[in-house]
């Protein structure tokens, strides 16, 4: 009783508020979910499938930004780039074999994020300046290992991504496992912790004698290995690869991860609202391709909902 | 004494912008082993010309993080006000001018509004901002790359002057003169320097600075404005295509040109500064015949230097790893002895 009269007390003032914002939530689901659900052909086997095939691309990006923007560091504008370099390192050495060429990836992705954390973590360097001069190293690097060139798979297996389990897209499979690890390793491992713990106090973290710039580093290279993931998947779909394939998709993830409602200032927020955010743009976007608006509409409107949606959040968290 | 003193002043961030520039000048210069690629007129124009587009957007860009804020929609800004003067700017090509100049000021002055009225996070908004801009550049344009028929305006923005600056370049140098006076001797800039150094001070103060804001953020968006009605005059189109690229560049450029991310430091000198040692190094490596990788590497690298040297808990991390491996020294010498 006495919980709840003080919480009442701390929230006094802008209770209506919130309430108003949660009632405005609720109608835009119900809005979104009649209008989809009314829009013919929107629960064809075919349309939900390539709506999750669509998803998991950039919900794997978008799982590792979130651990960026819930540890307080905003975004990082290298992981489009990222994506695209673990791509390469994934199709040239795929003359390994399927396993070790995804590990590499993986491991690529992670050093490569995981120094960027380090450098915010224990310098306290600026996250936006550090993603950007990671993104043009990796740029750099990557125009220098390839020359430019494409690069092509150096072995077979690829085929193993394209399939379906159950009925379900692989590439669907292996998102839905990075959302599941995500949220597992958030809301059940002690460092999980620490990193919401960062995100709302970095000086409460410190002092109480917590290393915050443990918790950084490990957030980045999860992101790491999040696009890592992207990378591989994008790279088995298209059988080659190049620095643009994941050009775009930092943008597209932190907007995912905005509209799934965790706050921009880091603290709060969770793997599974990212699901929710990623799924809502993608709904967003199938329903206005099935009902025939133009490709430029498309991308007009799903913008204007974005910015309504962030609007919507941050007012209903404003204190 | 010296020798530190000097150091200290290299690393100064107010001098930064410019020794990095000079660091970047030597060193062409001695890989250019006098053939005279480098030293060029034609160098110089090629290097005005990427200042032109590069530079309003960076100056835009560095005003907001000027006040502690990151106006991320200045990359879609480029691309809006290019189409809206390239459609119509056909037959009275000033009128396009100030419509796609009041497009991107007006697009400014609207997330400066939601921003400070809502008391939201400049990069939720202008993220917002950046698809929902994109989105009517493709709506405008249907997704297509409209040509501009208006030859002798793109030729007559390009054409030389004095063999080392056209038209367009002096028009970005322009208002880059005009904001540093406007910096340097007006209270506009010292209320935009106060905001950005303690938001909360100033307004006890008794500044208003939501309006600080919204008016940097409306020139934020007409400086990037400018950049895109230039560049797609000159180039006789526009695309749609998102020019997303060009908001890393220019952050660098800012960064680099001595603004500081955390607000509150820099100028439109410096920023000018580092827009140029950029198009000197993305330039004058093409000259001297350096494969273009280079040129990425090297900002990259340069970038993570400053982020290294700007970090708050660098010489604590420092002191506290040379404490700490002093004492393991000791204990295996103490170690010994026993």
């Amino acid at each position: 009783m006495i919980q709840s009269s003080l919480r009442g007390r701390f929230q006094f003032g802008n209770v209506r508020a919130r309430h108003v914002v949660l009632a405005v939530r609720g109608i835009a689901v119900l809005a979104l979910a009649s209008f989809a659900l009314s829009t013919p052909g929107f629960t064809s086997l075919l349309s939900i499938n390539a709506l999750l095939t669509a998803i998991s691309f950039i919900g794997c990006v978008a799982v590792g930004m979130t651990f960026i923007t819930l540890t307080g560091n905003i975004m990082s504008l290298a992981l489009g780039a990222t994506v695209s370099a673990s791509a390469l390192v994934f199709l040239a050495s795929l003359s390994a074999g399927i396993l070790p060429a995804f590990l590499l990836a993986l491991a690529f992705g992670m050093v490569i994020t995981a120094a960027q954390g380090f450098l915010v973590g224990y310098f306290r360097a600026n996250p936006i300046l550090v993603s950007i001069a990671g993104l043009s190293l990796l740029i750099g690097g990557a125009a220098f290992a390839t020359g430019g060139q494409r690069i092509y798979p150096g072995g077979a297996g690829l085929t193993v991504f394209k399939g379906r389990v159950a009925g379900i897209p692989t590439v669907a499979l292996f998102f839905f496992a990075t959302v599941i690890v995500g949220q597992l390793i958030l809301s059940w491992t002690r460092i999980g912790r620490v990193m919401v713990m960062v995100g709302s106090n970095v000086r409460a973290t410190t002092a109480v004698g917590v290393s915050a710039a443990r918790a950084i580093t490990v957030a980045y290279m999860i992101a790491g290995a999040c696009s890592a993931v992207s990378g591989v998947l994008l790279a088995a779909r298209y059988g080659s690869g190049d620095m643009e394939i994941g050009t775009g998709y930092d943008y597209a993830a932190i907007a995912a991860v905005l509209v799934g409602g965790t706050s921009i200032t880091g603290g709060s927020g969770s793997v599974l609202r990212t699901l929710v955010g990623v799924a809502v743009i993608a709904i967003i976007e199938v329903v206005l391709l099935l009902r025939g608006f133009s490709d430029q509409l498309q991308y007009l409107i799903t913008g204007i909902i974005v910015l309504g949606v962030i609007m919507l959040h941050t007012v209903g968290e404003r204190r | 004494m010296t020798m530190q003193r000097s150091i200290k002043f290299l690393l100064d961030p107010s001098a930064r912008p410019f020794v990095i520039m000079a660091g970047a000048l030597v060193v062409l210069a001695l890989m250019d082993r006098g053939t005279g690629y480098f030293f060029s007129v034609g160098t110089v124009y090629s290097v005005m010309q990427l200042f032109a587009t590069l530079g309003l957007v960076a100056l835009g860009l560095g005003l907001s993080m000027l006040v502690r804020e990151f106006d991320l929609s200045v990359a879609s800004i480029v691309g809006l006000a290019g189409s809206i003067a390239v459609i119509t700017g056909v037959a009275h090509p000033w009128l396009g001018v100030l419509l796609g100049v009041g497009a991107g000021a007006l697009s400014g002055t609207l997330q400066g509004l939601i921003m400070t009225r809502l008391g939201l996070s400049s990069v939720g908004v202008t993220l917002g901002g950046l698809l929902t801009l994109q989105g009517i550049t493709y709506v405008l344009t249907a997704n297509q790359t409209v040509s501009y028929p208006n030859m002798a305006v793109a030729l007559g923005l390009n054409a030389p002057i004095a063999h080392l600056l056209s038209v367009r370049s002096v028009a970005a140098l322009t208002v880059f003169v005009v904001a540093a006076l406007v910096m340097t001797f007006t209270h506009i800039g010292r209320d935009i320097i106060a905001t950005g150094s303690d938001r909360r001070a100033s307004r006890i103060a008794g500044l208003n600075t939501d309006r600080v804001i919204i008016g940097v953020f409306a020139a934020s968006g007409a400086s990037a404005a400018l950049a895109g009605v230039l560049l797609d005059y000159s180039l006789g189109a526009a695309s749609p295509v998102a020019l997303a690229d060009v908001l890393a560049p220019a952050a660098a450029a800012a960064i680099v040109g001595g603004v500081s991310v955390v607000g509150g430091r820099g100028g439109p000198m410096g920023i000018a500064a580092g827009v140029l040692t950029l198009c000197i190094l993305r330039s004058g490596l093409s000259a001297i015949g350096v494969p273009p990788y280079v040129h990425d590497l090297v900002t990259g690298a340069i970038l993570l230097v400053i982020a290294i040297l700007d970090a708050p808990d660098l010489a604590r991390r420092v002191i506290a790893w040379r404490l700490y491996s002093a004492e393991q020294r000791d204990s295996a010498v103490a170690g010994k002895s026993s």
